[in-house]
């Protein structure tokens, strides 16, 4: 039986490639799926915990998040597109209309 | 008797407009705002007529005074958004504007949730409904500068989730339970998975209200979305922010305060001062607005940090103070810019010459904003600043005062081009206006006044609200 610690360990690295691919990658595609990871990472964070604690809450919890990892990406998706629409291209760096 | 009662009626309500919406001719439909205003309206009434303190669920789900009060203020903030929002909908997207006011119940109604929930996956699920209609609205506009603004709102907004999610992962791996509760038992028994998950908590939760190093989107997002979207976004999903920061903060770790309340007031000073400073050189009123908001946030914040009954006290009265001003300052600026085109300085030059009663409205507003002696900034100001004296912060009375005289200066600007100066050529007429826009800065007006010279009743409730839940 895996302990914890390697979970948890796994679930960190995950987290931290995808908080590094957000802030670092300029393509909004690549920066949601980076957002992605980072939402496994904390799934699989709580999976961890709950398989720790023998607690069946920690299991719905991690339905939950996909559940919202689900709609959250409808949202991002569409919006991605209505960028994409307009000004054919998703590079972060090229949208200047706003000052900032 | 009913906890869940005014949840379920404003579920009720969005089901209603829904409805509305598909039956309503595609040619007009106005009527469906005037539902929503008034479902927002009448759950408002209903806080105040039904007894819906008690908790549900187990206790993952509470109504007390403070969630009460906190619901009270996002019913307030979404029924004026709805009316400010009610005439540039129909103008700009008449046919999506059921959606629109749709996606500001939902939104509302993440937000009455999350003011309640007392457990882990409540408190992400309800902060969840009431984030993505927020994306959703800040596109709104068919416009390029609407789809940058709702990219730059979702990133930050997703990463803000996803970071709060992760720390509170680890709240949740200390507890062994999703009850805020077991979190506050672990918290007393030492368990070291608590400090890294608050801390983690903490960051995810800042970036949502917008307090510095995590406010680079604020302006942004202000300027390019609908500005009557942003008079809400500016305002309920903040106090929201604040919701859950004191359901996870105060109420469940206050014995872990040594750990988290430096770094709070921290944040909270840097983003006073940065706030402020930044909103100097802005020409653009909405992105103005955008950076004093941050300093305001600062000051808010401060109400956390302090962890006394009379700092969240006066937190939740600045947030009455702060949704009639700031909702009825963007109102205003969206008025203008609606009639302009523009949001910049000059499109508000010689306002009082063209309109009279809205330059005297904003000046209202803005003086609100700044602190000014008798209006109803003025009293939640003075408030957050004696809770910091008496918690022996005197250093952070001094720099807020000096903070509060470098705001009047740049808001003193948008008034001496209302005031002092001509039109510029080609808008010298006078500003049209909706009668519901009226109404909607009428209210504010009269909020912003009424709170002023009558503080006491919403001091009183506040402090009691307060008082109840740290004891």
């Amino acid at each position: 039986m895996l302990n914890t610690g390697l979970f948890l360990v796994l679930s960190a690295v995950l987290f931290c490639i995808g908080a590094v691919g957000v802030v670092t990658r300029r393509n909004a595609i690549v920066a949601f799926m980076s957002i992605e990871i980072m939402f496994n990472a904390a799934n699989l964070a709580f999976l961890a915990f709950a398989r720790q604690h023998v607690d069946m809450t920690g299991h719905a919890a991690a339905f939950f998040v996909m559940a919202v990892a689900a709609a959250e990406a409808a949202v991002g998706l569409a919006i991605i597109i209505a960028v994409f629409r307009r000004k054919a291209t998703v590079n972060l760096d090229e949208l200047r209309e706003l000052r900032g | 008797m009913m906890p869940l009662a005014l949840d379920i009626l404003l579920a009720c309500i969005l089901l209603l407009v829904f409805v509305v919406d598909l039956l309503l001719p595609a040619e007009d439909k106005r009527g469906i705002a005037v539902v929503a205003c008034a479902g927002a309206l009448i759950t408002l009434a209903a806080s105040f007529v039904l007894d819906v303190q008690g908790t549900a669920f187990g206790g993952a789900f509470v109504n007390d005074a403070v969630a009460l009060y906190l619901k009270r203020v996002f019913l307030a903030a979404g029924a004026l958004g709805v009316l400010i929002g009610m005439d540039h909908a129909d103008r700009f997207f008449p046919r999506r504007q059921g959606e629109y006011h749709l996606l500001v119940l939902s939104s509302l109604l993440g937000m009455t949730l999350l003011a309640s929930a007392r457990e882990l996956i409540f408190i992400v699920v309800s902060f969840e409904l009431m984030s993505m209609p927020l994306y959703v609205l800040a596109a709104m506009r068919k416009s390029e500068r609407s789809a940058e603004a709702a990219l730059k709102l979702y990133l930050v907004g997703a990463v803000s989730s996803v970071v709060t999610l992760y720390g509170l992962s680890l709240l949740f791996a200390a507890a062994g339970t999703t009850m805020l509760s077991g979190v506050t038992a672990a918290a007393k028994a030492g368990n070291p998975m608590v400090v890294p998950g608050l801390v983690i908590t903490l960051a995810g939760l800042g970036f949502k209200i917008g307090v510095v190093p995590f406010h680079m989107w604020v302006p942004d997002t202000y300027e390019g979305a609908p500005t009557p979207f942003v008079a809400f976004l500016s305002v309920a999903p903040k106090a929201a922010g604040f919701a859950a920061l004191i359901r996870i903060f105060i109420e469940a770790l206050p014995g872990q305060k040594a750990t988290w309340a430096p770094a709070v007031i921290v944040m909270c000073v840097i983003t006073m001062v940065v706030g402020n400073v930044l909103a100097i050189p802005q020409t653009s009123v909405k992105r103005l607005l955008a950076y004093s908001g941050i300093g305001q946030m600062g000051t808010m914040l401060l109400g956390i940090g302090l962890v006394t009954p009379d700092g969240l006290g006066m937190l939740l009265f600045y947030l009455v103070a702060y949704l009639f001003t700031n909702m009825g300052a963007f109102a205003v600026a969206s008025v203008i810019e609606d009639a302009s085109g523009s949001d910049h300085l000059d499109a508000f030059k010689g306002l009082s010459r063209r309109n009279p009663g809205l330059a005297m409205a904003m000046l209202l507003f803005l003086l609100s904003l700044g602190g000014i002696p008798f209006v109803a900034g003025f009293w939640a100001k003075v408030g957050v600043f004696v809770a910091a004296y008496r918690a022996g912060y005197v250093w952070i009375v001094v720099l807020g005062a000096v903070l509060a005289v470098v705001s009047v200066f740049y808001y003193m600007r948008v008034a001496r081009s209302i005031y002092m100066e001509r039109p510029v050529a080609g808008t010298e007429g006078r500003v049209p206006m909706a009668l519901s826009m009226k109404a909607a800065v009428t209210v504010a007006c009269v909020g912003v006044v009424g709170v002023g010279l009558y503080p006491a009743p919403f001091v009183e409730t506040a402090l009691a609200a307060a008082r109840a839940l740290m004891g």
